[in-house]
């Protein structure tokens, strides 16, 4: 690196981290908290008796898993205008990212659901509970344990899903450092220094997630 | 207190009840014995509709039901009746993201909307006299089998049953925690609970029932006091079922 260059880092660096912390980071924990309700919504539905409800929050998983991210966040944001509706690229990445995790989360928060023993159900059912205090005070607690795991790594993929919506005109940390490749025409190093700065971010997650499942172990059985 | 006549239950072509009558008077011990396979349990799951029968009539203190083909049950009926039964299970069952305390406390606050101290009163009282008072705070993970069967005991009495149903509460455990289970349960039949208990356990079945009811595919074979049952049953099935039981402790 010669001194032009690390000078181009050290212009870019910190406008860079703060266009991380300021939107791609914001984008993340907004979205990912949506996905989850979502996701927990649609287990439910799915693992639940209803016939209709149950029919279309399975299509709905079926389309979000079988299309690409980059389609659907066109779609939303380059075709439903056609359509007359018109969202902003804040709105259409939330929509869109929302989506993708609720979807793939549903699957995870099912099979978490679904891996917690008939007997906690029926110890639950014997005391008088209904199927839903049962839900909310025995089972999802626990599956909520079993899926900290699963969902730490969708809540990690997120983070660089958040770099997609780039193409929608949403301008978070990866369309900034497009704005400095444009700029200072160093592709190699600014895209280098943006993909350090989202592992950065990533390996904290990592450390992060790891305390989490320390904290939960204490009731584990095993 | 329990009256249940004609009870039948198949599993798809799988007849495992085949038409059960059983009483059981208020502040006495049912034991219910038989080989595996026998329909005993899904019989004691009848009790609280863990298990909903096809045909026949369950009455519980002031919850009756009839059951038809087709007929579906109201579930507020459903959950009156758990309310008033406490069930006790082979593999415990413990909700293991609490203590044993917050186990005992859970029904109470969420089913009887009891406040969390009086839960905790309650709770305390119970573990007392199962003889766990020191493992309030332990979570279920960090106590042996016979210490989990005995919060299950405390747990399933919190509601305040008018009945305990146990099924084989002694089955999942090593011989030398079997003990301090059963002593639990006799104190408990001293005191005048009314009780169903599945098990294999002869000796404490001839100490505590009152009345004893063999079952085999699907029917009882024989009942009566523990006297009658256990030393001169008078069906060939039955005796070929105690020998063999007997053969087996000898070992």
């Amino acid at each position: 690196m010669d001194d032009r260059q690390i000078q181009i880092v050290m212009d870019t660096f910190w406008p860079l981290l703060k266009a991380g912390v300021l939107y791609t980071i914001p984008l993340t924990l907004i979205t990912f908290a949506l996905g989850l309700i979502i996701a927990v919504i649609t287990a439910l539905i799915r693992l639940s008796s209803w016939r209709i409800p149950k029919l279309i929050a399975g299509f709905y998983v079926w389309i979000i898993r079988g299309t690409p991210l980059l389609v659907q966040l066109f779609i939303i944001f380059y075709g439903l205008p056609s359509a007359g509706i018109i969202l902003s690229p804040y709105i259409s990445a939330i929509i869109g990212l929302s989506l993708s995790v609720g979807a793939y989360g549903s699957e995870i928060v099912r099979a978490a659901i679904l891996s917690i023993q008939k007997g906690q159900w029926e110890a639950s059912y014997s005391l008088g509970m209904t199927r839903l205090q049962a839900l909310r005070r025995i089972i999802l607690p626990q599956a909520a344990r079993v899926s900290i795991p699963p969902l730490g790594n969708s809540f990690i993929s997120l983070v660089k899903d958040t770099s997609l919506v780039s193409v929608i005109t949403f301008v978070e940390m990866f369309k900034k450092s497009t704005q400095y490749v444009a700029y200072y025409y160093e592709p190699l190093l600014i895209y280098c220094e943006v993909g350090v700065i989202y592992l950065l971010f990533c390996s904290v997650l990592s450390v992060l997630q790891n305390k989490v499942e320390k904290r939960l172990e204490r009731f584990s059985a095993s | 207190m329990i009256e249940i006549r004609g009870l039948h239950k198949s599993y798809g072509s799988l007849e495992v009840l085949k038409g059960v009558d059983v009483t059981l008077p208020k502040g006495k011990v049912l034991v219910i014995i038989g080989p595996s396979g026998s329909g005993k349990t899904t019989l004691l799951r009848c009790f609280n509709l863990l298990e909903v029968p096809d045909r026949g009539s369950i009455k519980l203190g002031d919850n009756s039901f009839e059951f038809h083909a087709g007929a579906k049950i109201p579930q507020k009926d459903i959950l009156a009746l758990r309310k008033s039964t406490g069930m006790v299970f082979q593999s415990f069952n413990l909700f293991p993201h609490m203590t044993a305390i917050e186990n005992i406390m859970e029904a109470q606050v969420t089913v009887q909307k009891k406040n969390k101290g009086e839960a905790r009163k309650r709770a305390e009282v119970l573990l007392e006299k199962v003889g766990l008072a020191d493992k309030a705070d332990s979570y279920p993970h960090k106590l042996s089998g016979g210490q989990q069967q005995r919060v299950a005991i405390a747990r399933a009495m919190a509601i305040d049953p008018e009945v305990l149903l146990f099924d084989e509460p002694t089955s999942a455990l090593d011989p030398e925690l079997v003990g301090d289970v059963l002593k639990v349960m006799k104190q408990l039949a001293a005191e005048g609970m009314t009780m169903a208990i599945v098990t294999h356990e002869m000796k404490f079945a001839a100490d505590v029932a009152d009345h004893i009811i063999l079952m085999d595919d699907g029917l009882i074979i024989e009942q009566g006091s523990p006297q009658e049952v256990l030393n001169n049953p008078k069906s060939s099935r039955a005796i070929q079922f105690l020998n063999h039981l007997n053969g087996k402790s000898e070992e």
